[in-house]
């Protein structure tokens, strides 16, 4: 099953198109790493895989088939937008007793011994919490509803190392685990290089390079890290090169 | 991927079934939890006082009620007393400047700022935090989701103010009864029948749809205020007296009846124009311009054949006027809801 499959995919906001002729498709059972600068459109791109908002052309399904923003298309896509917004006012314990009943799919044991593990106590508010905490408390969310995908916008760009690798190694063992297809975004590859099996390379709102980590070793002979250098440097005019290298 | 085409086709077979409402009934009850304690709070502090008015006024009142053929000097002193007591306005007792007529002048407010604290935050603060972004997105969906969150506030509230306008009419009667005050009047109308609630919801539903159309909390409620305060006044003046055609009677009726307008008729019958009237007040004889009594000049008028004339809204008429006030607002709310909803489904991230 493919996960999300675009076809000539584009959104404009005014005059600005943030995404333009995006034709891609990406199969179930990897972790993706949508990598590219800021202002590139990832977020574009998965807020629309996630419905909540709508392309001005082309067209794009997610999880086999299903119209993005669908009850279907919902049920099954566990989404942790940048920053990980949660209610702060609410304590650990109603943010999940919230989110369970906004699902129909939910598995409150999971929810609860996850956050044991990680040591964060139910009666805490939201917004007490650190980072790191907060982070984790929107990703075990999202696991909780028991998704076929992951998408993750942007998920480490607030975190520090550490909690970055805590958060890294959490995805991989419920992508391992559960057989979940993840989808992350970063503007940083190097963050995501261990972990991904599959990359995609967006600049300028167009796909740049799409494909299977070991394919794209194997046919560029080269470094991941080089290898999308080169294909960020390709879309991006000289002038930009230094942010695009980031 | 076998566990997830299990998963998914699972979900297939559950997706006709909705997440239910009362689960979203859950969640926004939690998340109004403030506003409801808040609002609670605000209400339960006017009731216990009206209540404990309500009480030592009836009283009083029952005591007025019971004199009438007595001596009539005796009466009227009670008369006096009981509206100095607990109307207000007049130089009576401490209890005087926190009178009926102050309290309920304070009452007022109530519809507009509970509408708008309970309605501008409830999409506004969601975008103002980027929350939707999670709340959207979840299995519910955002219809569901924005239906709960915008209906049940709305009948929490309309429960709330019309079991307070129970204890208001209770707290109101005596001052009803006595005949200083009509219901028809704006003071009490707008406190009475149905047309607290009925304003409270246009309040709550403005600032509901203005929270959504800003995305600013405050700039809402500010927002909502001043269209509430223009509203109600073109109510108040242009639209109401217009629900139903006035009544013209004859003679002049001080207090306790909402007047529209009134003229005096020299004896030919002839209409007279207020300057004509002003000139007839000004040629009194001294007698009559110095006499103490307030009557003094209509008596005149009367004795020299001219007759007095009132358009009125009868007090009989409260009660439709009510339901004509009530349908209308409700009208207009739930179509401000249903803007609110629609504003939700289209809105991009």
């Amino acid at each position: 099953m493919d996960v999300i499959e675009t076809s000539e995919l584009g959104k404009r906001y005014r005059r600005r198109w943030a995404l333009r002729d995006c034709t891609l498709t990406i199969p179930g059972g990897h972790i993706v790493a949508l990598v590219g600068p800021n202002g590139a459109g990832k977020t574009t791109l998965l807020t629309m895989a996630v419905g909540l908002t709508r392309p001005t052309a082309g067209t794009l399904t997610v999880l086999g088939g299903e119209p993005p923003g669908s009850p279907g298309a919902l049920d099954h896509i566990g989404f942790v937008a940048q920053d990980a917004p949660l209610y702060r006012n609410l304590p650990v314990e109603d943010m999940l007793h919230l989110a369970r009943n906004l699902n129909r799919r939910w598995d409150q044991r999971r929810a609860e011994d996850r956050l044991g593990q990680l040591e964060i106590p139910l009666s805490q508010k939201v917004g007490e919490l650190s980072g790191g905490q907060k982070a984790q408390l929107a990703l075990t969310i999202a696991l909780a509803r028991r998704p076929a995908l992951l998408v993750l916008d942007e998920p480490l760009a607030a975190l520090d190392p550490v909690a970055r690798e805590d958060f890294l190694a959490a995805v991989v063992a419920a992508a391992a685990g559960d057989g979940i297809s993840v989808v992350l975004s970063s503007h940083v590859l190097a963050e995501l290089e261990r972990v991904a099996t599959y990359l995609i390379v967006l600049t300028r709102g167009q796909v740049r390079l799409s494909g299977p980590v070991p394919e794209l070793l194997s046919a560029h002979g080269a470094g991941l890290e080089e290898i999308a250098l080169r294909h960020l440097r390709a879309g991006v005019p000289s002038s930009s090169r230094t942010e695009a290298g980031q | 991927m076998t566990a997830r085409t299990i998963a998914a086709g699972k979900g297939a077979a559950t997706a006709r079934r909705p997440v239910p409402w009362s689960k979203l009934a859950w969640v926004t009850l939690r998340q109004r939890r403030g506003l409801l304690i808040g609002g609670g709070i605000l209400l339960g502090v006017f009731a216990v006082y009206m209540v404990v008015m309500a009480v030592i006024q009836n009283n009083a009142y029952a005591a007025v009620a019971a004199c009438h053929l007595a001596a009539a000097l005796t009466c009227q002193q009670l008369v006096n007393s009981f509206r100095s007591s607990y109307w207000g306005g007049g130089a009576g007792p401490v209890i005087a400047s926190g009178g009926a007529q102050t309290v309920s002048s304070l009452l007022f407010a109530i519809p507009v700022l509970l509408g708008a604290f309970a309605g501008a935050p409830l999409l506004a603060r969601e975008l103002e935090s980027g929350t939707f972004r999670f709340a959207w997105t979840q299995g519910a969906g955002r219809t569901r989701w924005a239906v709960s969150t915008l209906a049940l506030p709305a009948v929490v509230l309309l429960a709330a103010t019309g079991a307070f306008t129970g204890i208001f009419y209770w707290y109101f009667r005596p001052f009803l009864a006595d005949g200083q005050v009509s219901e028809m009047l704006p003071l009490g109308f707008a406190l009475l029948g149905v047309a607290f609630a009925a304003w409270t919801l246009l309040a709550y539903s403005v600032a509901a749809f203005l929270g959504t159309l800003l995305r600013r909390t405050v700039p809402a409620m500010a927002v909502t205020l001043v269209v509430y305060i223009a509203l109600a006044l073109a109510t108040a003046t242009a639209l109401r007296p217009h629900y139903a055609t006035p009544v013209t009677v004859r003679g002049w009726n001080n207090g306790g009846v909402w007047v529209i307008s009134q003229w005096v008729k020299a004896p030919d019958g002839q209409a007279l124009s207020q300057p004509a009237v002003n000139s007839l007040a000004q040629h009194l004889p001294a007698s009559v311009q110095n006499s103490p009594s307030p009557d003094a000049f209509t008596n005149w008028l009367t004795q020299h054949g001219y007759t007095l004339w009132q358009s009125i809204q009868p007090n009989s008429r409260f009660w439709q006027f009510q339901l004509t006030e009530g349908a209308w607002l409700l009208g207009v709310s739930a179509l401000l809801i249903a803007a609110t909803v629609w504003l939700v489904r289209r809105r991009e991230a």
